[in-house]
């Protein structure tokens, strides 16, 4: 029953984070001059919800993160400079910010679970972290196909 | 390409516009017959009978440089009908009311008038390319090589956008390079604007990373020239120092005796070449230099994919590599560019790269990758705009208008001149006429011309005649065909005895400075009837 309800604690933290995502995202996308960078970040800040969403059903069958696959890490992310946010960003620079913070919160997550203190805290924690690396494998994957165009 | 060769095979509708790519690009025709045979719909839209209109579902035979106007007619058409991929548009397009206002000024009647397609072909290629579901663009040359070939390629972009054909497989928007590795040499930066991996040398913090690996200060941030201004600046001084790297110029610029003329006022030009050509005669200095064969490095074709080339014969005494040449002269300059190898140079490339940084001579060491490959993990990237994205976030349509080529027949060049390139031969021929094989198989030029202009001036195959424009005049074999329209000609630029580029138009495209060898006007008379009949023309001519 503990473990249970200390389960519940790390995905209702993860909830709080997935929120301020949320918030993040959408303060960003007011922002933006770029109609295109605005609607993507209006799109980020909607998969957030979805991931707030999962988790909400994580809390009510924890065995959900267990069957998250672990996606293909390309390291793109890893291998981008962080742009710096502005209002003019151009989309490729939306989605390398994007990936970078996927990438920051499953590193975070990575972290708590090499330093958990059991298994299933472990199982936890990599699931979490699985759920952001997928994120930022799709959003690498948009970046990838706009952010290396040729130019005459 | 946006996409890839392979996926070619698998495409529901192939529209092929302005490229002979059975004789150009033969290994990319494969996939398109290959598609044909799986069911595929299949549009070639050329001012030639080429010999995939074999394959065709339509021929579709354009008036030479009328391919806007049919594009235009061609969307126009398609918007009238509803086909339009209304939810790409909206969702992924910044202006889409302008392009329906945009090709509402070319109705498929006025379309037709310009380009000269029937109006229910114009209507049925419409029908075609809108109602189903997934089409791929194919084009080369014949729809650059205009002095409207930029807006050529966004009226594609644009006929592209509307039906929603990028970001998904077997679609895009597909140009097949010129040669082998034009790709590569522009993704190593042989471009008068950019770095490798298309870095803008005008900007300030390309510049800081470039200096900072390698360890110099001071390098230029102000775009060079392209090659057209290069060479006439040689006329007024602007030039003085050509440094020609296996380009036989004399041979593949339009207006032959303008280039020479150009060439001649360099204070310096020196060549690395292979074999003496048309160029050569012109160099103060020869480097010979290291033929595909002998070299090792890496090719990128046209589907962006990167792969290596090895070494496989000795070269012959006295050649060096391109690159060896290089440092050698800028040791002797005071300049240590520290090139040892090329894998050496790769590698000091990739550090630098960006769609090129997780493509390493291990990883290819027996199948390519595709860039887009950022890092050591990635398998490289099959097509780009995934799920509609692009680089400005939405796709920009662009306005473009029609208009004629910048020299059209008239009473004293009754012709229109278009050339290209043939199966058998490479480009000016400098290796493909070394090659006894291929030489037997298509010995000399021949310039097509239609049955009905050819009896009208007692031509017959075979003949001799006399091309000649306002820029000069070849002297070449006839060969009567319906390959070409009535009123339109062609030849290639393979042979520098009767080389097409003596008669071409030095007209270019402003954005690119692409000439405009695709259109000119020329005269044409007979020389001097065939002495035999020529029974092998047919055989010698088309694949």
């Amino acid at each position: 029953m503990k473990e249970s309800m200390d389960i519940n604690s790390i995905l209702n933290a993860a909830i709080k984070r997935e929120e301020e995502a949320y918030k993040f995202y959408k303060d960003v996308a007011e922002r933006m001059d770029n109609k295109a960078v605005r609607e993507a970040f209006q799109q980020f800040a909607e998969d957030e919800l979805g991931h707030k969403d999962f988790l909400k059903n994580c809390l009510k069958d924890p065995s959900l993160l267990k069957n998250l696959p672990v996606p293909k890490d390309y390291k793109v992310a890893e291998a981008t400079e962080a742009p710096l946010l502005s209002v003019d960003m151009k989309p490729a620079d939306a989605m390398a910010l994007a990936m970078k913070k996927e990438q920051e919160a499953a590193e975070f997550y990575l972290k708590l679970a090499k330093t958990a203190v059991n298994s299933q805290y472990q199982e936890a924690f990599r699931g979490l972290a699985n759920m952001e690396l997928d994120h930022k494998t799709r959003i690498e994957a948009l970046f990838v196909g706009i952010g290396y165009p040729e130019v005459f | 390409m946006t996409n890839s060769i392979q996926e070619l095979k698998d495409a529901e509708l192939i529209f092929v516009i302005g490229s002979n790519m059975t004789e150009g690009h033969p290994v990319v025709s494969y996939y398109v017959k290959q598609a044909v045979k799986k069911g595929a719909t299949l549009i070639v839209t050329d001012p030639r009978k080429t010999d995939l209109t074999r394959w065709a579902t339509h021929h579709v035979q354009i008036k030479l440089g009328s391919d806007i106007a049919y594009i235009n007619g061609l969307m126009n058409e398609i918007f009238k009908n509803g086909w339009a991929d209304e939810t790409f548009i909206k969702e992924h397009t910044e202006n889409p009311d302008d392009i329906r206002k945009w090709v509402q000024a070319y109705p498929v009647e006025r379309a037709s008038e310009i380009c000269g397609v029937p109006v229910d072909k114009m209507k049925e290629i419409a029908r075609l390319l809108g109602t189903t579901k997934s089409a791929a663009v194919c084009y080369t040359l014949g729809i650059t090589e205009h002095i409207c070939g930029t807006d050529n390629v966004k009226t594609l972009a644009n006929l592209q956008m509307v039906l929603g054909n990028l970001g998904r497989p077997s679609a895009g928007l597909n140009p097949l390079r010129g040669q082998n590795n034009v790709q590569g040499a522009c993704d190593m930066g042989a471009l008068p604007n950019v770095f490798h991996c298309y870095q803008p040398v005008d900007d300030p913090k390309v510049i800081e990373k470039m200096e900072k690996a390698w360890g110099v200060t001071g390098l230029s941030n102000k775009p060079g020239y392209k090659m057209p201004t290069m060479l006439r600046k040689a006329l007024d001084g602007g030039t003085k120092i050509l440094y020609c790297i296996a380009d036989n110029t004399v041979q593949t610029e339009p207006h032959m005796a303008h280039t020479i003329k150009e060439l001649k006022a360099l204070e310096l030009f020196i060549v690395c070449d292979i074999f003496p050509n048309l160029t050569t005669q012109y160099a103060h200095v020869i480097f010979p230099d290291y033929a595909w064969g002998e070299e090792e490095g890496t090719f990128s074709n046209t589907e962006r994919r990167v792969q290596r080339v090895r070494g496989a014969l000795k070269p012959p005494a006295g050649c060096r590599p391109s690159w060896w040449i290089l440092q050698e002269l800028g040791n002797r300059l005071g300049v240590d560019l520290r090139f040892t190898s090329s894998r050496a140079i790769y590698e000091d490339m990739r550090r630098t790269a960006t769609s090129y940084a997780g493509i390493t001579y291990d990883r290819i060491e027996e199948q390519g990758l595709q860039w887009p490959c950022p890092t050591l993990e990635h398998p490289g990237t099959t097509f780009l705009h995934k799920d509609g994205n692009f680089s400005r976030g939405k796709g920009l349509f662009s306005k473009t208008d029609w208009v004629p080529p910048a020299e059209v027949p008239d009473a004293e060049y009754p012709f229109a001149l278009s050339t290209g390139r043939r199966l058998w031969h490479y480009h000016t021929a400098t290796q493909t006429r070394n090659s006894v094989g291929l030489e037997n198989l298509f010995p000399e030029e021949l310039l097509e011309i239609h049955p009905q202009d050819a009896a009208r001036l007692g031509i017959k195959s075979g003949d001799m005649v006399k091309a000649k424009s306002r820029r000069g005049e070849i002297v070449l074999k006839a060969w009567v065909t319906e390959r070409s329209a009535p009123g339109l000609c062609w030849t290639s630029f393979h042979f520098e005895e009767a080389c097409g580029n003596v008669i071409t138009n030095d007209a270019f495209d402003p954005v690119t400075e692409t000439a405009e060898y695709k259109a000119c006007a020329i005269k044409i008379e007979k020389v001097k009837s065939a002495e035999t009949p020529m029974i092998d023309l047919h055989r010698q001519a088309r694949p």
